[in-house]
């Protein structure tokens, strides 16, 4: 008979590990996003250029190899990251990219008469977004940044293979420990789709609390 | 004799291959009410975008109150308006639309208060207190912390109304603002017209189908049509007298619409 326990504790700690680099990861992210969502919608085409070219970059090329980027090859330029590190960037960046599109979509849904209505009321272009577009674009936003996260979280599996003692990667060393394959992965499958659910679950409660007031106008 | 506080000089403005307005020139006078009519498409409502600057010109010039709206002078050379001195320049100017354009995400105080304390650093509890007399003014205090998607269409106009008095313009712009509204809706806000046009000495420019106020409000009636004021003078004039064919037939069919003249 296995002693299980032990076992749960490794797994717990790994859940630990996952929750961190999916609340790490997910706050570059939306920094990311932000900055380069805005970039997007820049005056300037240098910053507009800069923007796309991240954007278009860690969409197309796979979170796998932009991890091993970050761990194994950014090494050769002088610039050594821990596993936490390499795996919050990696995975921040990766999926910040996603949300900039999200938020350079959810700016542009914005009607045209709210633009104007602050031109007619004087604003600056900065106050007009961060007054008057900004908390209206957030509304449109936030169902697929509760998307972008649960995607963010699934994908810190991948940081188990530069050894990030994460989830997955507990459930592989309790595997090879003990040679269960069912337990151990029965329940990391529980346990991030219980994550999930807490993501979800976040989002549509801060998304009744914004859309407060706002009803029949758009949600 | 004093002098005029909208001077466009030969403005053209086109949309595509569409001119909308060609080679227009006209006056207003400070304290001046002003209705402009035409059919759709002629050009009424681009010029008070325009004025407000959520159109540029693509020729022609505009003062307002004796200074160059979209040029600047320096070193007696005019230059093309920077952001700066539009923002200064629009600070004369104020603009109600005709789809309310309130903010959604703001109650209705702070839709009114916003801009002032923005743009004029105003303290929050004194835009407030100034935020409640327009408010009062256009019988909306009992809404004051009610969200936008709370009132009717009359009464979102009437806060639109009030937000746009805050900044204190010395012109107002008035864009089809009793279009969108259902029919019972329509008296309260032009109620509010008439108040501000009676205890104001603002300069008003009311683009409008709404001929019997029209009638009433002005003190000069601009027919427009493609572009070009095809006829004007004081509203009796225009309205029970009309010299130009185009004006002519342009009545006729808005009192076949049931139109009061």
């Amino acid at each position: 008979m296995t002693q299980w326990s032990g076992y749960f504790g490794l797994i717990l700690q790994g859940a630990l590990v996952t929750i961190e680099l999916t609340l790490m990861g997910s706050v570059l992210a939306l920094i990311m996003a932000f900055l380069a969502g805005l970039g997007r919608l820049s005056r300037f085409f240098a910053i507009r250029a800069l923007a796309t070219a991240y954007i278009e970059f860690f969409r197309g090329t796979s979170i796998f190899v932009q991890l091993f980027w970050a761990y194994f090859v950014l090494p050769f330029v002088g610039i050594s990251l821990t596993p936490l590190q390499a795996g919050v960037l990696a995975l921040g960046l990766n999926v910040g990219a996603y949300g900039a599109e999200v938020v350079r979509g959810a700016i542009q849904s914005i009607g045209r008469e709210q633009y104007e209505a602050c031109t007619a009321l004087n604003l600056g272009r900065w106050q007009a977004m961060r007054h008057v577009i900004l908390p209206q674009a957030l509304l449109v936003m936030l169902p697929t940044f509760g998307n972008n996260a649960i995607e963010l979280l699934k994908a810190t599996a991948v940081v188990s293979l530069i050894s990030l003692t994460d989830l997955t990667f507990q459930a592989q060393v309790v595997r090879s420990q003990t040679g269960n394959t069912l337990v151990p992965f029965t329940t990391i499958l529980v346990i991030y789709f219980a994550l999930a659910l807490i993501i979800s679950w976040g989002v549509r409660s801060l998304e009744r609390r914004m859309a407060r007031g706002l009803d029949g106008v758009r949600v | 004799m004093s002098a005029p506080i909208i001077k466009i000089d030969g403005i053209s403005k086109s949309f595509g291959t569409f001119k909308v307005l060609d080679g227009l020139s006209m006056q207003v006078m400070p304290r001046e009410k002003l209705a402009l009519i035409g059919p759709s498409g002629s050009g009424k409502t681009t010029i008070l975008r325009i004025l407000m600057t959520l159109e540029r010109i693509d020729a022609g010039h505009i003062q307002i109150d004796g200074e160059q709206l979209y040029h600047m002078e320096r070193n007696g050379q005019l230059l093309p308006a920077d952001e700066r001195h539009l923002a200064r320049m629009r600070q004369k100017i104020g603009m109600v639309f005709q789809l309310f354009n309130l903010f959604p995400h703001k109650s209705v105080i702070d839709n009114v208060t916003l801009a002032p304390i923005l743009t004029k650093g105003m303290p929050r509890a004194a835009a407030e207190k100034r935020a409640m007399e327009l408010l009062d003014m256009v019988g909306m205090t009992d809404k004051a912390k009610a969200m936008p998607a709370q009132l009717s269409g009359g009464q979102k106009q009437r806060v639109a109304i009030a937000r746009a008095l805050a900044l204190q313009p010395r012109i107002m712009l008035f864009d089809e603002v009793t279009s969108a509204l259902d029919p019972e809706l329509v008296e309260e806000v032009l109620n509010v017209l008439w108040r501000l046009c009676s205890e104001t000495d603002m300069t008003m420019l009311l683009v409008t189908h709404e001929m019997g106020f029209a009638h009433d409000f002005a003190d000069r009636v601009l027919f427009f049509d493609r572009g070009k004021i095809v006829e004007e003078g004081k509203p009796d004039e225009i309205f029970r007298n009309p010299k130009q064919e185009r004006t002519q037939a342009f009545l006729k069919k808005i009192i076949a619409a049931g139109h009061r003249v």
